[in-house]
């Protein structure tokens, strides 16, 4: 851990960000667990997008799929239009504690491009497919059933942001000297890689464990996804604990 | 390092379980595909493999003599063998590939191309880490035996795990 012998505080330096108190911190922090309980919430209860809907249907039951829980769907993606901002704070408390890492800042801002990428294809183009196809459900269900494929294909099969953003995390936790995180974090952050490269088949597979419903590709990505959550959420607890008041935060 | 290598472990056991229960509901599918494995590719580069983890193994050896030198040599002919595999699988790949077995073939052949892909990663992981090794092993001020441990674990790790495919996907009838 860097080490501010005694901070000094009175001094003027308006060039660097400071932390004189965590309040700020603390509150960015708790902004996350909350989003991502809306986050579950939405995707779960709401949209029915998780677990994912069968690859195999037909165009008759995608739009019988799309009647029977218009008003959920609704509910829950304008929902998430309201609280999509939370998951930029998350990602901007990791790139900061990322900054305060004994590696190049540009692990942190790969960090943030990656996953200001991945949001479109990872999140709202599943979200503006549905609320597309709810918003005149009498539509041909050939169209709707395009927008059901659209809206699942980007959700489950958009990898390449998302190993971008875990392959820098793990290389910037393993290569730290000042032990922001601990190195069993970055072993997890690799198992998120491994998992998101085996849904590359849902783009081909319409059934069994490589669909976009299937066991492999959603089930067990997802377990190890909350299990990455959880961690990075406890770990950015202690950080900003351990944090020294008056530490020099990189610029 | 160990908590990575359980982890993986648990991970790549699930994935051999749903490729067993798959295998069980779509044995004749499974079986058909599996003779167009080649089994000898398969075999060779099982001998790699683990001619690769003993030269690693050696190479501990040799760093805890404080033979660094010999250590150096033994880890780079285990990364040289991890090239090797490297080599083969893509050339099995490719005649795999030319024979007009993809991804999307049938569930047996996303199982092939995806978890023998998934393991190429971990190979190639594995040599970035040898990589460290050699690096750390050249440098008398980071030189530690824990490094060249914790190595050899990850090493092998990824041998086991081909041994494991290999077993169920080109030898199991």
């Amino acid at each position: 851990m860097t080490v501010a012998a005694k901070p000094d505080l009175t001094e003027v330096d308006p060039d660097r960000y400071r932390p004189r108190n965590k309040t700020d911190l603390t509150v960015c922090w708790w902004i996350i667990p909350i989003f991502y309980n809306f986050f579950g919430l939405i995707f779960v209860l709401l949209a029915r997008v998780m677990p994912p809907q069968r690859a195999d249907r037909n165009p008759d039951q995608i739009a019988a799929f799309f009647h029977a829980h218009t008003v959920t769907i609704q509910i829950g993606f304008c929902l998430l239009m309201v609280v999509i901002g939370g998951s930029g704070i998350a990602n901007g408390l990791v790139a900061f504690q990322m900054k305060r890492m004994s590696v190049s800042p540009v692990f942190a801002y790969a960090y943030i491009a990656a996953l200001a990428v991945g949001a479109l294809p990872g999140c709202l183009m599943a979200a503006f497919s549905f609320l597309t196809a709810t918003f005149r459900p009498d539509r041909d269900p050939q169209i709707l059933a395009l927008l059901y494929d659209i809206g699942f294909l980007s959700f489950v099969g958009s990898l390449g942001c998302f190993t971008t953003q875990y392959l820098v995390l793990a290389l910037a936790i393993l290569l730290d000297k000042n032990n922001i995180f601990p190195r069993w974090m970055a072993y997890v952050t690799i198992w998120q890689i491994v998992t998101e490269v085996l849904a590359a088949p849902v783009f081909v597979v319409k059934a069994g464990p490589f669909a976009w419903n299937g066991s492999i590709s959603f089930y067990q990505g997802t377990v190890i996804f909350v299990v990455y959550e959880v961690c990075i959420i406890y770990l950015l607890k202690k950080a900003i604990e351990r944090q020294p008041l008056g530490e020099r935060i990189p610029d | 390092m160990w908590v990575f290598v359980l982890g993986d472990l648990i991970i790549f056991g699930t994935y051999f379980v749903i490729f067993m229960v798959e295998r069980s509901w779509h044995r004749d599918v499974f079986l058909e595909s599996q003779r167009h494995l080649n089994l000898g590719l398969g075999a060779v580069n099982t001998l790699v493999l683990l001619t690769s983890s003993r030269f690693v193994a050696q190479g501990v050896r040799a760093a805890r003599r404080n033979d660094n030198a010999h250590a150096v040599r033994l880890v780079l002919g285990g990364g040289l063998c991890g090239v090797l595999f490297l080599a083969i699988k893509s050339y099995e790949w490719a005649s795999e590939i030319a024979a007009g077995h993809t991804l999307a073939t049938n569930t047996f052949f996303t199982f092939y191309f995806m978890l023998t892909g998934v393991h190429l990663f971990h190979v190639v992981l594995g040599l970035v880490i040898l990589g460290v090794v050699v690096a750390d092993l050249k440098n008398p001020e980071l030189r530690r035996v824990s490094t060249v441990e914790a190595g050899a674990t990850y090493w092998h790790l990824v041998d086991l795990l081909w041994v494991v495919i290999f077993a169920l996907f080109y030898v199991l009838r």
